[in-house]
């Protein structure tokens, strides 16, 4: 997709929204205040998918997916929520989350690099392994020891977020941008094959960025937690999913071997300014269509993941096609 | 040098599930409490493993070909939801149930039609189907139910028979059609040479695109099916919940059977042998005292234990070839 029609698309969506939602300005500051509560709320809201998509955005771009992250999370999160607040929370559980959620990573890449397993069947299998992992740790209980760290609050309003979600996408994007990493990652997922006959170490690549995957999602569930100060078995389920379509929609290919990670933050606020949006519009749906507006949002959802995927390919595949005829599945 | 070895034949998966499947079955009786007495633990099999056979055996179809559908747990919603919406409106139950298999019959159908049109893979497309179906079964809902509060209750015993009274009957019969169409019908073979290879198949005069619609179609007939059963077993139907993470018990099954992943491979016998597996072992746990909350859990490991064993064989498989 031409990469000026994201912040276009995004500007529809703000505008469209904001008319339907009913929001009138009186002056210039008045506009400018609307504003400023709408973008830091935007921010915080969508935190932990802005943190997992830089990810899923080198994933993709290895010719991978990774259904699990939502999972993650929330395993990540269900396992820190059962140590007690406190000043110790910073040195029990978060060192404990922050292995774990490496380590649930790695097992990701490790089946996919090590076992060949196709990493949308692997992904897919420790999703529910995962998810069944939460509901072994926590039942059907609700932990909210969060409130209790001190300084931990932080994280979950503008200042903290945004200075987490700064750091990963300036200093590592900024790194990743001028590393080898980023392009031994594009070369295996052009071509895995090729890579290996010219020296990358293909596995331990693949293995690297699932880690970070894992890693990441370990940031991502202390922003979550520190927002919505309690977690159940089933939070955050669904995640995966908008984080993808995030992604694609910002121009990474699902076939790999293409992306961009200033299309990855595109595609998050649209997803975000979308849901936001349909909330705000409640009122108005409720006066004009038979059904609850905020459901929209699904089938938003899967059809921009569509549009995104259609899109990318329509770009990429004619030069792709001979080189690679098995590429479907 | 080693030449390479042969492919684990299918037979000897089918054996050893087979032959596991007796033991959890044993186990099961011996695990017994007092109260339980085992035809009651074979009567309540049928209805409790009918649906995850039956779309199995259609989704088994689906994979031959290369394809996939991640899908169908929103399907099934949405063919409820029809049958709810049918039973409110005070709809004869033939024609309820009619409607509820049409519909899955319809939206697989359409998931073919849609992959084969803009030439996407099909694992993201229904990927992108999951929240789609789901949406539409929660729109529909509330848009031809007055007053609708998260679900729809049906109490009348005579929309239930079939997944009460006749699911035994209803797989057995599926299943024995499945059997049949697997040995004497040419479509089958078709899937099989679509998944081996898409290229072969082309140039043998096949028609690729059509012989992935004809498996979609089958699919979405053994898929509406199982909805059925699902939908009428159950006295509360729940648009938004319904039939969540169904998918992927149903790949668990099909793929614990022994069909391969990437198409090409695979039988309905392994299916149907794969989905009791799963549901017996998790039974097995509970009877044993483990806490019902670890089913999803065990279900993973199990899932990915075994795709991530067959990989790997298969992975030196590869390597020798590309050795030799």
């Amino acid at each position: 997709m031409r990469r000026s029609l994201l912040p276009l698309i995004l500007l529809t969506e703000i505008v469209l929204f904001t008319i339907i939602s009913g929001q009138r300005f009186e002056s210039v500051p008045d506009f400018l205040l609307y504003f400023q509560s709408y973008g830091s709320d935007l921010l915080v809201q969508s935190a932990p998918a802005l943190l997992l998509a830089f990810g899923m955005t080198l994933v993709l771009m290895t010719a991978g997916i990774d259904l699990s992250v939502a999972s993650m999370v929330a395993l990540v999160a269900c396992v820190m929520s059962t140590f007690e607040g406190g000043t110790s929370f910073w040195w029990t559980a978060i060192p404990v989350g922050l292995c774990l959620a490496i380590a649930l990573g790695a097992v990701n890449g490790v089946l996919i690099a090590s076992l060949d397993v196709p990493p949308i069947i692997a992904t897919l299998g420790t999703m529910i392994f995962y998810r069944g992992l939460c509901f072994v740790v926590m039942g059907d209980l609700e932990n909210a020891p969060f409130m209790d760290v001190p300084v931990y609050e932080a994280l979950g309003r503008v200042t903290g977020a945004g200075l987490v979600i700064t750091l990963v996408y300036l200093i590592g994007g900024s790194y990743f941008h001028h590393s080898r990493w980023r392009r031994e990652i594009l070369m295996l997922g052009g071509n895995h094959v090729a890579a290996r006959y010219a020296g990358i170490s293909v596995s331990r690549r693949v293995i690297q960025v699932y880690s970070m995957v894992g890693f990441l999602a370990f940031l991502a569930a202390l922003v979550f937690t520190a927002r919505n100060s309690s977690i159940s078995a089933s939070s955050l389920s669904g995640l995966e999913l908008k984080v993808i379509v995030a992604v694609v929609l910002g121009g990474t290919s699902v076939q790999g071997g293409r992306g961009s990670i200033i299309g990855t933050i595109l595609g998050v606020l649209i997803v975000a300014v979308l849901e936001e949006g349909l909330r705000g519009a409640a009122i108005w749906g409720d006066r004009n269509l038979p059904f609850n507006i905020s459901h929209l949002q699904y089938i938003l959802l899967g059809l921009l993941l569509i549009f995104g995927v259609w899109n990318n390919t329509r770009v990429a595949i004619p030069a792709r096609r001979q080189a690679l005829p098995h590429t479907e599945m | 040098m080693h030449l390479p070895a042969p492919p684990p034949p299918i037979k000897r998966r089918l054996l050893l599930l087979l032959f596991a499947n007796l033991i959890l079955l044993a186990s099961t009786f011996v695990l017994l409490k007092e109260g339980g007495s085992i035809s009651s633990v074979l009567l309540r099999l049928g209805p409790n493993i009918a649906p995850i056979v039956l779309a199995g055996i259609g989704l088994t179809g689906i994979i031959w070909t290369g394809a996939i559908d991640l899908s169908i747990g929103s399907i099934i919603s949405v063919s409820g939801t029809i049958f709810g919406v049918a039973v409110v409106r005070g709809v004869p139950p033939l024609a309820a149930f009619t409607s509820c298999v049409a519909t899955a019959f319809l939206l697989s159908m359409l998931n073919g039609v849609v992959i084969r049109a803009l030439r996407i893979p099909a694992i993201i497309v229904t990927l992108a189907g999951l929240p789609i179906y789901r949406g539409v079964s929660l729109l529909l809902a509330e848009w031809a139910i007055p007053q609708f509060t998260g679900n729809i209750s049906v109490t009348a015993e005579r929309y239930h028979a079939p997944g009460k009274i006749h699911a035994w009957g209803i797989l057995l019969t599926a299943v024995l059609a499945a059997i049949l169409l697997e040995s004497f019908s040419r479509a089958p073979r078709h899937w099989l040479a679509l998944g081996s290879s898409k290229e072969a198949c082309s140039l043998l005069g096949l028609n690729p695109g059509r012989i992935q619609q004809t498996a979609f179609g089958v699919g979405g007939l053994f898929l509406g099916l199982a909805a059925l059963l699902y939908v009428t077993r159950i006295q509360a139907i729940e648009p938004a919940r319904m039939a969540l993470g169904f998918e992927l018990q149903v790949i668990g099954a099909v793929i614990l059977g022994g069909t391969n992943i990437f198409g090409g491979e695979g039988s309905y016998l392994g299916t149907i042998l794969g989905a009791m597996f799963l549901y017996l072992i998790v039974q097995v746990l509970v009877y044993a005292g483990a806490s019902p909350y670890f089913q999803d859990a065990i279900t993973g490991a199990i899932i990915i234990g075994v795709i991530g064993t067959d990989c790997a064989l298969n992975r030196r498989r590869k390597q020798l070839e590309e050795l030799s």
